[in-house]
């Protein structure tokens, strides 16, 4: 069976910036394929070159099969899509909603089982305005399920979020795996592409800079443990480097964190030079390396 | 068929859950039609308050003051009788229109068939009723010299023909602000929120379902058509139950009010394609909503506008549809044909419809 979407070379220019740079990558079927990054990094852009909104100066997209832009309308009915602005109608209920995008499907599932889904059946009745922001955006989830479509384009569905409604919508996601579907998510939180998706592509100022499963990647950059830190004072990072075990230092807005192959002795280490030095640290954290860390190794920034 | 269903019902709601939208859209515009009726009422069939000082000292000038008061000339004008003094006074007032001076000669002018220097007093900052009063005077007076140099002595007067119109005043403010309705359709009914869901991303959003544009024009256009007749019957409901303003001729109304209705929405649509942003447009559509709404003879008659009007007047759209809309429904005299004026809303039309079709964009 083709690939959910396949991307050859895609070039996409804003007048003198090159938003995606030649970028090549393909979804499976059956995958949660993440596309990662900062704003700006060209993945809005390269989802809406996917969908048909943006035409792409260069380059092949094909979607289930089909050759996007050319073929958008047979490919439409067979795809979900939840768009950054959400483009609902303010006086609408929540229901109303529904039932105005089911019109313009073949067919939808049942409305009250999709809000059900997605957590929003008390809110059937409420109109569209007053909804909060991240009910909004559970809502616009719920479009993009809505017409059972074999690929979801979400694009930074939980941005703007609370940790509970985030969470419950990273179960409506599993759901939509579980259950066969091919899913495209753009995010900018780097713990929510570890925890849902099969691949991710790590895209920065318009290329692909790593595509791999999370855990590949991670192991691929780290395979030590992070030591993390705020210390009260500078310190010299010398003679933190010296500790045994010690790769690799970030030093990142205050915070210090030390990549170790051996973490027991470079805890050790780092209580005698505390205790030598009289320093004072806050908040340490041992930790696994996460994709955070090989975004910022790969980057020189933070995601956000 | 479903897709269009759905997006018309969405569209319904939309406007009808939003009330600055049916205040502006579906009750001001009726309110206006009362309101404007109502309060211009008294000067609607216009009787002209005439004052006359009377200082000939012969026959004359009583001969025509008897024939001022004949009942074929009270139709159309109040006599008040006084001395000079006095009626400036209430012309000042504002208690008389005009102040007619019968000179102390007069008789004897007549006699020697001179010239008779007669004097007449008007407001100039009453325009319009000095305009009508002004009229009908001198037509008073050529009648009276014909008749006088004729040596015709019955002095039967049709006042009749010389009064400015024979419709009421609500006559008049209903049909023209069924205009204004559908004018205001294609500004805050089509334009705006046309505008407004472009900004927030609506037609984006609905473009990447399997919907095509034609499907979502189509469901629009037919929503905002049943406004226009919805407009139609709000007016026709209050103006015939509240005042007997009927209909005269059904099918040129119907046809009159769908043609009007198609003008000013892809006039909407056309100024929705025009500014950059949403209120670039909006100005853009209120710079078009204002002198429309003046200047076609819907709101007042165009006959009390500054000549240098007249060419804006005859190309707006809304003036034939508001004489359309009043030959139809009150059978008020034309001031165009019929012909005329289906002829410039139909070109009208396919204006619009070419710009919009050109300026649209869907985000």
């Amino acid at each position: 069976m083709e690939a959910a979407i396949e991307i050859r070379d895609l070039v996409k220019r804003y007048d003198d910036v090159t938003a995606v740079d030649a970028i090549s990558f393909k979804v499976n079927r059956g995958e949660v394929f993440g596309l990662l990054g900062p704003n700006g990094a060209g993945k809005t852009t390269t989802v809406e070159c996917m969908l048909g909104l943006q035409e792409p100066d260069g380059g092949e997209v094909w979607v289930l099969g089909k050759a996007g832009g050319a073929q958008a309308k047979a490919i439409r009915a067979k795809i979900g899509v939840q768009l950054q602005t959400t483009g609902l109608l303010n006086q609408l209920r929540v229901r109303e909603q529904m039932a105005l995008f089911a019109g313009l499907f073949p067919s939808a599932l049942p409305l009250d089982e999709v809000l059900e889904q997605v957590g929003l059946s008390e809110k059937a009745k409420t109109v569209t305005k007053v909804l909060s922001g991240g009910e909004r955006q559970r809502l616009a989830v719920a479009l993009a399920m809505l017409n059972d479509p074999e690929l979801v384009f979400l694009d930074e569905p939980t941005t703007g979020l609370d940790p509970q409604a985030r969470r419950s919508l990273w179960d409506v996601i599993r759901g939509l795996r579980a259950r066969g579907k091919s899913v495209l998510l753009t995010t900018h939180y780097m713990e929510e592409a570890e925890q849902l998706c099969d691949r991710v592509a790590i895209l920065d100022r318009g290329k692909i800079i790593e595509l791999d499963p999370p855990t590949r990647l991670i192991n691929k950059y780290f395979k030590e443990t992070a030591i993390e830190f705020t210390a009260e004072r500078s310190t010299n990072e010398g003679s933190l480097a010296a500790l045994p075990g010690v790769e690799h230092i970030q030093l990142e807005n205050g915070r210090t964190t030390l990549f170790s192959t051996d973490a027991p002795r470079t805890m050790a280490g780092l209580f005698e030079l505390v205790a030598a030095q009289k320093l004072k640290f806050n908040d340490l954290i041992v930790r696994q390396a996460t994709l955070e860390d090989v975004f910022l190794k790969l980057t020189g920034r933070r995601i956000r | 068929m479903k897709q269009i269903v759905s997006l018309y019902l969405a569209q319904a709601r939309e406007f009808l859950r939003d009330r600055s939208a049916v205040f502006f859209v579906l009750l001001l515009p009726v309110a206006f039609g009362v309101f404007f009726g109502l309060i211009f009422s008294g000067s609607s069939s216009f009787v002209l308050q005439l004052g006359v000082v009377n200082e000939d000292r012969g026959p004359a000038g009583s001969t025509i003051i008897d024939l001022l008061q004949t009942p074929e000339v009270q139709k159309g004008i109040t006599l008040q009788m006084g001395d000079r003094a006095e009626l400036l006074d209430a012309l000042e007032h504002e208690q008389i229109h005009i102040l007619l001076l019968l000179p102390h000669d007069l008789s004897e002018d007549l006699a020697a068939e001179r010239q008779v220097d007669v004097e007449i007093f008007y407001d100039s900052e009453r325009p319009s009723s000095s305009d009508i009063g002004l009229g009908i005077v001198q037509h008073l007076l050529n009648d009276l010299g014909l008749r006088i140099s004729g040596a015709e002595p019955t002095f039967a007067l049709q006042i009749t023909s010389i009064q400015s119109s024979p419709l009421r005043s609500i006559d008049f403010y209903m049909p023209g602000m069924l205009g204004v309705a559908l004018l205001w359709l294609g500004v805050f009914g089509t334009a705006q929120p046309v505008v407004m869901q472009r900004e927030a991303q609506v037609y984006r959003r609905i473009s990447v379902t399997p919907v095509t544009p034609s499907t979502i024009l189509t469901a629009e256009v037919a929503w905002r058509v049943s406004v226009g007749l919805l407009q139609t019957a709000a007016f026709l409901l209050v103006g015939y139950i509240g005042f007997g303003v009927g209909v005269k001729s059904w099918p040129l109304f119907l046809t009159t009010v769908l043609l009007g209705t198609l003008v000013f929405v892809s006039m909407g649509y056309m100024l929705a394609g025009v500014g950059k942003s949403a209120e670039s447009s909006m100005a853009i559509a209120q710079l078009v909503n204002f002198p429309m709404m003046m200047l076609s003879g819907s709101m007042f008659s165009v006959d009390m506008l500054p000549s240098f009007f007249q060419p804006i007047v005859d190309v707006l759209p809304l003036t034939y549809l508001s004489d359309l809309l009043r030959q139809t429904m009150v059978g008020a005299s034309p001031e165009h044909t019929l012909g005329l004026n289906f002829a410039v809303l139909g070109g009208w039309l396919i204006v619009l419809v070419v710009l919009a079709r050109k300026l649209w964009r869907w985000e």
